[in-house]
């Protein structure tokens, strides 16, 4: 099967700063990727070079085959790549349902002058009903966002994410701020995506959840490829396991 | 997710609407006539600005140098060339059109501040080729005898038919961009406006949909140009200076940047402002100046924020009644 989303050897550095340094990584269609690391490793510099926000000082990017290296973010966006934030963003000062339109508008590309004629898709409806209810929450469509409390908000991001019918998610600290019930709700839809095929790229530091929802994870530290395997592989790699605990000082006495 | 109601705030608006139709030209003597006409003629170039600065958050002050381009050019087409006056004024639209895409092109390679000062500097270069392009634009005397504008035969020659053509223009502006608003690209906009990351991660050129937001902009004053030039029979370059440029920024401000009834609210206040006020001419600046920042303090979204609140309190008290009386019958009933 060829990968969704290939990353060859890429660098990027912020004046003398290394975030990234010969990074590289496959996803199949449908699988998870866990990328981790501490504080710093350059997790979302990664996802920012992916989704096109910075551009890459070497190395390639692929879409589905397609070198996308040097298109910008919104064409790589528009051949099926979804992201959610750190912390979620969103229109300010537009309701919900204008937010997740916003998701429907990037999955139809009807084009603006269609749009103004009153071209839209019908199934809107029942899809996002079937969202909601992996959400597990109804809201108040006409609502302002901020109305909503902050889980509720980063569940609706992945929702707008899915509205999109995107091939890869770019996922960063889903899990950040949620309770448990939440928690089971992110997982459940980030499942719910990969079963579609969706190539997903989870970043997170709650490591139950991301061992528990990878295929395979890849960890990063001061911007370069620390390991590389399955969760238990991951979790046993000395190296690791020295990058988050630090080394034992008596142990080595 | 749909919603295609009559609700009250609509029929307030159609009411509204059709008072003001029917009521200025009662009450108003000629004078006053050409206060009002050249506000709704402000109004479709104040739209411009509250599609750039309240949907796509760029906040320009081009709208002035393209309502003179478009002044000269309807007046140039029609008096010169002797052209149709309905057909320089598409046509003078349509070189706005044009003449906004090219520039707004350049001018959106910088963002945010950097851009609003180069429209500052685009307004100065327009104003000095307004006043020094004598052969074009009658340099500081201006043009006069410029025909009366003609809709397939029918001759705008007086300020009260003028008032119905120049109004019935507004509404169809005002239904353009409020059609706007509600589709794919005015959603675009708001993405702009609120969060370029967000926007660009969901699919939105940036870059473009700012240029399309001055586009429509600049075909919009380009529109109002053409129709002061007709209306008026007379352009200068005292039209188009930096000073108007800035009445259009508060007439948007103060009325609520991103409504279009607040824009019109918004001009009319800022149009009616100095007559009103006439005798106290010289502290205008004074007012207009204290004005804006109290309503900036209190009220940021305007007048249009004002009205909103007045009309979502009416329906609460209207219901809190019809609910009471309800209850009362209920329990008469039991």
């Amino acid at each position: 099967m060829e990968p969704i989303l290939k990353v060859e050897h890429v660098d990027k550095a912020f004046g003398g700063v290394i975030a990234a340094e010969n990074v590289s990584f496959e996803i199949l269609p449908g699988q998870i990727m866990g990328l981790i690391g501490p504080n710093g490793a350059g997790k979302t510099t990664t996802l920012n070079l992916i989704s096109g926000i910075y551009s890459c000082d070497k190395g390639e990017i692929y879409i589905n085959g397609k070198n996308v290296t040097k298109l910008p973010a919104h064409t790589r966006a528009r051949m099926g790549l979804a992201r959610t934030f750190q912390s979620p963003r969103f229109l300010q000062r537009s309701s919900i349902r204008e937010n997740l339109m916003l998701g429907l508008d990037l999955a139809d590309q009807i084009g603006y002058i269609s749009s103004f004629f009153g071209k839209k898709r019908s199934d809107f409806d029942t899809e996002l009903s079937e969202l909601m209810g992996m959400a597990g929450f109804t809201v108040n469509w006409d609502a302002d966002i901020q109305s909503l409390p902050y889980g509720q908000r980063k569940l609706l991001e992945i929702v707008r994410a899915l509205l999109t019918h995107p091939k890869i998610m770019l996922v960063d600290e889903p899990a950040a701020g949620l309770n448990s019930k939440e928690l089971m709700r992110v997982l459940e839809m980030l499942q719910f995506a990969a079963k579609k095929g969706v190539g997903i790229v989870v970043i997170e530091h709650q490591m139950d959840f991301v061992m528990g929802i990878s295929d395979f994870v890849t960890v990063l530290n001061f911007g370069k490829l620390l390991s590389q395997g399955t969760p238990e592989q991951v979790s046993s790699d000395p190296a690791v396991i020295e990058a988050y605990l630090g080394r034992d000082i008596d142990a080595e006495n | 997710m749909k919603t295609k109601k009559i609700t009250g705030g609509k029929i307030t608006l159609f009411l509204a609407c059709a008072a003001f139709a029917v009521g200025i030209p009662a009450i108003c003597n000629p004078y006053q006539m050409t206060v009002v006409n050249s506000a709704l003629i402000y109004f479709v170039a104040a739209l411009g600005i509250s599609i750039m600065l309240g949907m796509c958050g760029q906040m320009s002050f081009a709208a002035i140098s393209f309502m003179g381009m478009g002044a000269y050019c309807a007046t140039q087409l029609s008096k010169t060339l002797g052209m149709p006056t309905l057909m320089a004024l598409v046509l003078s639209a349509v070189f706005t059109a044009l003449m906004s895409l090219w520039i707004g092109a350049l001018l959106f390679r910088l963002s945010g501040g950097y851009f609003t000062f180069a429209t500052i500097g685009l307004v100065y270069i327009c104003s000095s080729l307004f006043l020094n392009l004598k052969p074009l634009t009658g340099g500081a005397n201006g043009i006069v005898g410029i025909p009366d504008l003609n809709l397939f035969g029918y001759n705008l020659d007086s300020l009260y038919k003028w008032f119905f053509f120049l109004f019935a223009v507004c509404i169809l502006c005002g239904l353009f961009v409020e059609r706007i608003r509600r589709t794919s690209l005015g959603r675009s906009m708001a993405s702009v406006r609120d969060n370029e990351l967000a926007a660009k991660s969901l699919g939105v050129n940036c870059y473009q949909v700012k240029i399309i937001s001055f586009v429509i902009a600049g075909t919009l004053a380009g529109l109002a140009g053409g129709l002061i030039a007709f209306h008026n029979g007379t352009v200068s370059t005292a039209l188009f200076s930096f000073q108007i440029a800035t009445n259009f920024v508060i007439m948007v401000m103060l009325g609520g940047v991103n409504s279009t009834v607040g824009t019109f609210l918004g001009t009319f206040l800022v149009t009616l402002m100095p007559e009103v006020l006439s005798p106290l001419a010289d502290y205008l600046r004074l007012i207009q100046g204290v004005l804006i920042i109290l309503m900036m303090i209190f009220m940021p979204t305007g007048l249009a924020g004002i009205g909103q609140m007045l009309l979502s309190k009416a329906q609460k008290r209207l219901a809190n009644k019809f609910s009471k009386k309800k209850t009362a019958s209920q329990e008469v009933g039991q």
